[in-house]
């Protein structure tokens, strides 16, 4: 990973290596033309050295031939020494241009030297002639040198002109080339600066704008830094987060939509216990009456109002019992007898009823009190209207994994529309129902119960009979959760 | 506006680069055009051409012919000397050249006192050859090695020769040479009085005159006025032949005189070609150059010891003013 740290650090350290390149080619080049200027300097003042210690000679050979002392030879011996180290230095100036003349300048300041010296010697003969005219001859060859040395300066000058303008030039333009670098290096350096800013103020930028995004409650909106640096990890952390407050969201959604279902089964289940209960003002009392007037009936000789009044009874207990728990559905075939029976007292030959049941299938668990209300809509519905009565047929049969229960009539019937609203819960139910629970409050208690919709079906329509199925699956797990939401 | 930064800056850069890399070039081009230093003591053979004459037509081939030779024989060579014949310069030269101790000189010679001292006991002292190009001085007298250059005696017999060709057999010719004649000059016209001697008719007025412009006209005029029927002149100092000309021309016609000179003057090929001259004679100034370093070397090499002292000779011939030969 690439720190913002270390990119600083890699920024300006390449610029500072690159500063100091710059500076060490600038300080060579300069250097390299000093040297030469310092070097031509040092040909000319080497050259005018010659000059100088050959007119040093001269001195120093007068003052000793007008005064031949030891101290005055002395002299002229040091001047002479002085002279040769000057040659030295004259010889290593010779090039391709001017070998001729500097290999002449060197061999006239050996011709000085010898002169001189034979000046001396004769001297120390006493042979004065002869001295003197080697003095003058020294003396000439001085002004010789001196010549020559203008002469090798003059000549220097023109053919090494081209080059020192060369220097000159070469100079200027460095200085020129330092600037010209300098302007370079500041406009890449504000573009390197520039692009370097925003490699970390645009992640910044962006990571800016997902957090915005995620404080609106945007939470499905993927963050995206393109970078390798800290703020990559930092967006790559922020989006971790942000998954798991969507995936908490949606949790607590699914949890919120559980409860609200649970809410709805325990309303339903308070408005039919609510319901109940209105039906049933003191129900205990009116059990032990109801009791009291079978024995009552039975002691009287009507034995078939002591039955018909034992059916109440056991229906009303039921009634009282069951609506909060799941019973067998031969429980719930039992109680449907005990109805029919009080129906049938009431209806006489008006009413038929005929069932069909599969027993093997009586064992599956049902919510209380489901087939009761439908049954008690058929009689409502198919029976009481007609003069000449119905047939309610009543058949458990086995599906499959499925047990249909079908209670059928034989009364009007009713239009689709009517039997949509029916299904969906649009139709209040009217008052007259012996246990309070209608058709709607019994769909919506199975598909509780089973956690599958659409177990309840109308076959109907005009003047045709009305036939309610209602399928429900026969290996029903014995869990506990049925149990809990009826508790 | 940020596209715009960038842009702007992208630009900036590539002129500033621009500018930087052709500043660079030029200031980073090596300026080495200074001759390389020579720190070793090469032995080379340091030879010296002197004359008294730099800078005429003549004396420049003669030191092109040395230079060239000196180039073949891989010798350095340079042309030293003083310019309009001023001796004291030239002298001066001969012996810083002595002093430097080259290795040979070869000289223009010159017919006087110091000039034999220098080349007798300083240039012998030293140890070093000379020898004369163009203008002997007698080995006798200069100690010189060998002379290059054309024989001067035959040179006179041919401008006379030519003379007496053109002029005829009768006549009175006026020949004009320096009033201290060079040993060269005595040669060319000992060779033209051993021709013309042999003709009674034709009468030579033999004259010397300083060495100045002036003083060359003057003694024209003079002449001139002495012998009005004069009708050939021979400068044997070609120099003089242009103020000689000058004169003539100032007062009479220049074309029915025969004229002649020799081709080591300042103006003599000019002067020929302007018509004004009616021969010079010819001498091969670069052939001298280069045979001179020639012979120089051989003695140098010890090839070829002692020279022949009488001198080797370059041919001369005469050149008309049409261009056609004698």
């Amino acid at each position: 990973m690439m720190t913002i740290q270390k990119k600083i650090w890699i920024l300006v350290s390449v610029v500072l290596l690159i500063m100091g390149i710059i500076w060490l080619a600038l300080t060579h080049y300069n250097q390299k033309t000093q040297e030469q200027s310092n070097d031509i300097l040092q040909r000319y003042l080497r050259m005018n050295e010659v000059t100088t210690a050959s007119q040093q000679i001269i001195t120093n050979l007068n003052n000793y031939l007008l005064e031949p002392t030891a101290n005055h030879k002395q002299q002229i011996e040091k001047s002479i020494v002085v002279i040769e180290a000057v040659q030295q230095d004259v010889t290593e100036l010779r090039n391709v241009e001017n070998a001729f003349s500097v290999t002449n300048y060197i061999h006239l300041i050996d011709s000085l030297i010898e002169t001189a010296n034979r000046s001396v010697m004769f001297s120390e003969k006493h042979e004065i002639e002869g001295s003197t005219n080697e003095f003058n001859e020294a003396n000439r060859i001085s002004m010789y040198i001196s010549e020559m040395t203008l002469t090798i300066l003059d000549r220097e000058l023109k053919t090494s002109n081209r080059f020192y303008r060369g220097i000159i030039k070469q100079s200027e333009e460095l200085k020129k080339l330092g600037i010209w670098l300098l302007l370079l290096i500041t406009v890449v350096l504000l573009l390197a600066t520039y692009w370097f800013s925003l490699s970390i103020t645009r992640p910044i930028h962006q990571l800016t704008k997902a957090a915005n995004a995620l404080s609106q409650g945007r939470f499905n909106q993927q963050i995206e830094v393109k970078s390798n640096d800290e703020i990559a990890f930092l967006a790559q952390t922020f989006d971790e987060m942000r998954i798991n407050i969507n995936d908490l969201i949606v949790e607590i959604q699914q949890k919120a939509q559980l409860e609200h279902e649970l809410q709805q089964s325990k309303l339903l289940l308070k408005e039919s216990q609510f319901r109940s209960l209105q039906n049933q003002i003191n129900p205990h009392f009116l059990f032990n009456t109801l009791n009291t007037l079978s024995k009552k009936a039975y002691l009287d000789g009507a034995e078939e109002t002591s039955d018909l009044i034992v059916s109440v009874a056991g229906l009303l207990r039921y009634n009282l019992k069951r609506i909060d728990r799941s019973v067998t559905l031969f429980e719930e075939v039992v109680v449907l007898n005990q109805y029919m029976e009080i129906q049938k007292a009431r209806f006489t030959d008006r009413l038929q009823f005929k069932s069909d049941i599969d027993k093997s299938c009586l064992d599956v668990k049902i919510p209380g009190l489901t087939l009761q209300p439908i049954i008690e809509n058929a009689v409502i519905h198919a029976i009481e209207p007609e003069q000449d009565g119905g047939t309610i047929w009543f058949r458990i049969k086995k599906d499959g994994p499925w047990v249909i229960i079908e209670i059928e009539d034989s009364g009007q019937g009713m239009s689709r529309e009517k039997m949509e609203q029916l299904l969906k819960g649009h139709i209040v139910p009217i008052e007259g129902h012996s246990t309070g629970i209608g058709f709607q409050n019994v769909v919506k208690r199975l598909h509780l119960f089973y956690g599958i919709e659409d177990l309840v079906t109308i076959d109907s329509s005009e003047g045709r009979g009305t036939k309610v199925v209602i399928q429900i699956p026969s290996a029903r797990e014995e869990g506990n959760d049925d149990e809990a939401s009826y508790r | 506006m940020r596209k715009k930064f960038v842009f702007i800056l992208v630009v900036l850069i590539m002129i500033f680069s621009y500018l930087t890399i052709a500043s660079a070039t030029k200031a980073l081009r090596s300026t080495s055009d200074r001759p390389a230093n020579l720190p070793f003591v090469s032995d080379t053979i340091r030879l010296v051409l002197i004359t008294q004459e730099l800078d005429t037509p003549f004396w420049n081939k003669v030191g092109q012919g040395a230079l060239k030779q000196a180039q073949k024989e891989n010798v350095q060579l340079e042309v030293w000397g003083s310019y309009g014949n001023n001796q004291d310069d030239f002298l001066k030269t001969m012996e810083v050249a002595i002093h430097s101790k080259v290795d040979g000189i070869i000289v223009q010679g010159l017919d006087n006192e110091e000039f034999k001292e220098l080349t007798k006991v300083k240039a012998a002292f030293y140890g070093i050859p000379v020898i004369t190009v163009a203008n002997d001085v007698p080995v006798e007298e200069s100690l010189r090695k060998t002379y290059v250059g054309s024989d001067q005696f035959e040179a006179g017999e041919m401008v006379a020769r030519q003379l007496i060709k053109e002029m005829g057999t009768t006549g009175e010719v006026i020949i004009l040479g320096d009033q201290e004649q060079a040993y060269y000059q005595k040669e060319r016209l000992a060779g033209i009085e051993d021709v013309l001697s042999k003709y009674p008719d034709i009468e030579m007025i033999i004259r010397g005159t300083a060495d100045a412009k002036e003083q060359v006209m003057a003694t024209t005029q003079q002449l001139m006025n002495e012998v009005p029927r004069a009708s050939a002149f021979i400068a044997i100092n070609a120099n003089y032949a242009g103020p000689m000309i000058q004169e003539i021309g100032r007062r009479t016609q220049v074309e029915p005189y025969y004229i002649y000179t020799f081709d080591d003057g300042v103006g003599s090929t000019a002067l020929l070609e302007q018509g004004m001259l009616d021969g010079i004679l010819a001498q091969k100034p670069e052939e001298m150059g280069s045979e001179s370093v020639k012979r120089l070397m051989q003695w140098i090499s010890g090839e070829t010891v002692p020279l022949d002292s009488n001198g080797y000779l370059t041919e001369t011939r005469m050149v008309k003013a049409e261009g056609e030969e004698p």
